[in-house]
């Protein structure tokens, strides 16, 4: 499949990268490590008529340890530095854990932690080539009017399906965002939007920069837990990540957070609530499984039913309840 | 190093005037979706896309459009057919070659943007007698590939877990061939094959020091 033609655009600083964003406003995406856009531009689902290449801007790439304040990532980041980077195995086990389940070895050398958090969101009526969709009338998601997992709707239902999103919200991590008016910063779980067509609150000229884990989650257990069709590559299909502030075996802190079920991944409410001041048991686990249940709405969005999804979210949850409490 | 102006120009413009003649048999529907991928480039001048890379070690100038994929220009613009194409969507790993001494999928990349990168294939694999690279033996010899499609792909893979890595555990090989997909079966052999490449490695490497004594 060939890619539609677009000018490229190379910028080699920050600066530089947001003038050109705001000069070709609305027409021009970001591509860093490629894995989700080049392939979707091919099957045509986008056709910029500039794509800015990010990774000539060296300075959003790195692990930085600021101590007493946290861990800064940039954009650029792959996710196997991350996945080898000794702070974050010790410091915040639920990403590292979350990182490795990413794709496959060789696309985690390509794919960045910008692109996994500014994921597109998917559906099995979208993620297909311009014949295919055509042949279906499209859907609302692009070029058609109707949509065929609820018809009738008026909305969107394709799934976020990044891994590591889950674990950055059970980290509390904000993303720093620059824009024409400079640079901004949000607390993660404000970034997405649950409408698979919006994703984001993110302007079309705007780059997510770097994302910062607070001190304050340090230190907290992890585990995360992941349904996909083959181990070896696929995207989510339901995931749960569970972080833990343990002391002397009791929890004193909890997060629990989902993907891969709605059209943004969702921290789980009240799931501290259940957790907060216990000694983690099967029976806690059971119940956090029960909340995060409610909390995701799968539909017909990808090759394994929304029933089995909802179910295995309850398992998955109890175990990395019962996982991080373990580690 | 010696800069070479590359042939693709010709072959692309034999390609066209197959299909325009009308001689285009099977593969023609792929090649004519090619014609049109270039077709539909914006005029850039001709020195924007003229650019030279870096592959297998030599120096190559070569007329690449705004929308070609690594992939695309290793196989049609310089004729480094090793690197295959399979699901052209970065599923498969049978377009891996080494960026920088790290494997990419090359389907998935710009050209554009591997401008002063370092681009391994599988025709830089080999020495320059002609020797194979212990793994690629290995495979030979342990019958590492059937159909051969994903060959190449697993070779650049498994070359970086080595260079990287010289005595994997049984996880870390498994791990590292997750990245390709063989559909003819080829696993446990090229596991084989691997470990044979490594244990004959460490023999080769005892024996030196042996004889150094
Ligand atoms: C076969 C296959 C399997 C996969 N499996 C998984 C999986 O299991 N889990 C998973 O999470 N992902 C998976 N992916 C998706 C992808 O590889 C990863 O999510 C990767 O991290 C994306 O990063 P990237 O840099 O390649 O993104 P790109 O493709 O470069 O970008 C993705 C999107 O984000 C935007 N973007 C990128 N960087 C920025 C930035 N700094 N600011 C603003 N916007 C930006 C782009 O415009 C684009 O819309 C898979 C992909 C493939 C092809
Ligand atoms: S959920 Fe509906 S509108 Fe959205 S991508 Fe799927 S079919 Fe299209
Ligand atoms: S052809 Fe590139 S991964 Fe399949
Ligand atoms: S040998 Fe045929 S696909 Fe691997």
């Amino acid at each position: 499949m060939s890619l539609p033609s677009f000018q490229l655009l190379r910028p080699k600083t920050l600066d530089e990268a947001v003038a050109l964003m705001a000069k070709h406003d609305g027409e021009a995406k970001i591509v860093a490590g490629g894995t989700d856009l080049l392939p979707s531009m091919k099957q045509k689902l986008f056709t910029p008529a500039y794509v800015l290449d990010l990774r000539g801007v060296g300075e959003l790439r790195g692990i930085r340890n600021m101590p007493g304040n946290g861990v800064e990532i940039g954009a650029l980041t792959t996710l196997t530095a991350i996945e080898h980077s000794a702070i974050i195995r010790k410091d915040y086990p639920v990403l590292y854990e979350a990182v490795k389940t990413v794709a496959s070895p060789v696309l985690r050398n390509m794919g960045t932690l910008g692109g996994n958090v500014c994921l597109d969101t998917r559906c099995l009526w979208y993620n297909q080539s311009l014949l295919w969709r055509k042949s279906c009338g499209f859907c609302l998601k692009k070029d058609g009017n109707l949509c065929h997992v609820a018809p009738g709707g008026n909305f969107c239902w394709a799934t976020f399906s990044g891994d590591t999103p889950p674990a950055l919200l059970c980290l509390g991590a904000e993303v720093e965002i620059a824009g024409p008016e400079g640079l901004r910063r949000t607390p993660l779980s404000e970034f997405y939007v649950n409408d698979g067509i919006v994703r984001l609150h993110l302007a079309p000229n705007e780059i997510v920069t770097r994302v910062h884990l607070p001190e304050a989650a340090a230190g907290w257990r992890g585990s995360y837990q992941k349904l996909r069709v083959r181990g070896s590559i696929d995207y989510p299909l339901a995931g749960v990540a569970v972080a833990l502030k343990m002391k002397s075996g009791r929890v004193e802190d909890a997060r629990v957070a989902i993907t891969a079920l709605n059209p943004a991944p969702f921290l789980v409410k009240d799931a501290d609530a259940q957790l907060i001041g216990m000694v983690p048991s099967e029976e806690i686990a059971e119940r956090i499984g029960e909340l995060a249940a409610r909390t995701a709405k799968p539909l017909t969005t990808s090759a394994l039913t929304p029933e089995y999804r909802r179910e295995m979210v309850r398992v998955f949850a109890k175990r990395a309840v019962m996982q991080a409490a373990a580690n | 190093m010696p800069e070479e102006t590359s042939k693709a120009v010709s072959r692309r413009r034999f390609i066209m005037g197959v299909i325009a003649g009308g001689a285009a048999v099977s593969a023609a529907g792929y090649l004519f979706r090619a014609s049109t991928h270039h077709g539909n480039a914006p005029l850039i001048g001709a020195g924007e896309r003229l650019i030279t890379l870096n592959v297998n070690g030599r120096q190559r100038r070569v007329d690449v459009a705004r929308q070609e994929t690594l992939a695309w220009t290793l196989r049609y613009n310089l004729g480094l057919t090793g690197a295959k194409l399979g699901c052209d969507r970065g599923e498969c790993g049978a377009c891996t070659v080494l960026i920088d001494d790290v494997p990419h999928y090359s389907c998935s990349v710009l050209t554009h943007t591997v401008r002063s990168r370092k681009v391994t294939t599988i025709e830089g694999l080999a020495a320059a007698d002609g020797t194979l690279h212990p793994v690629q033996q290995a495979m030979v010899d342990q019958h590492g590939s059937q159909c051969g499609f994903c060959t190449p792909g697993f070779m650049m893979t498994i070359k970086w877990l080595l260079a990287n890595n010289p005595d994997p555990s049984e996880d870390e090989i498994r791990d590292a061939l997750s990245s390709n997909l063989c559909r003819c079966t080829g696993y446990s052999q090229m596991y084989q094959a691997i470990r044979a490449a490594i244990d004959a490695e460490q023999k080769g490497t005892k024996q030196e020091l042996v004889e150094a004594k």
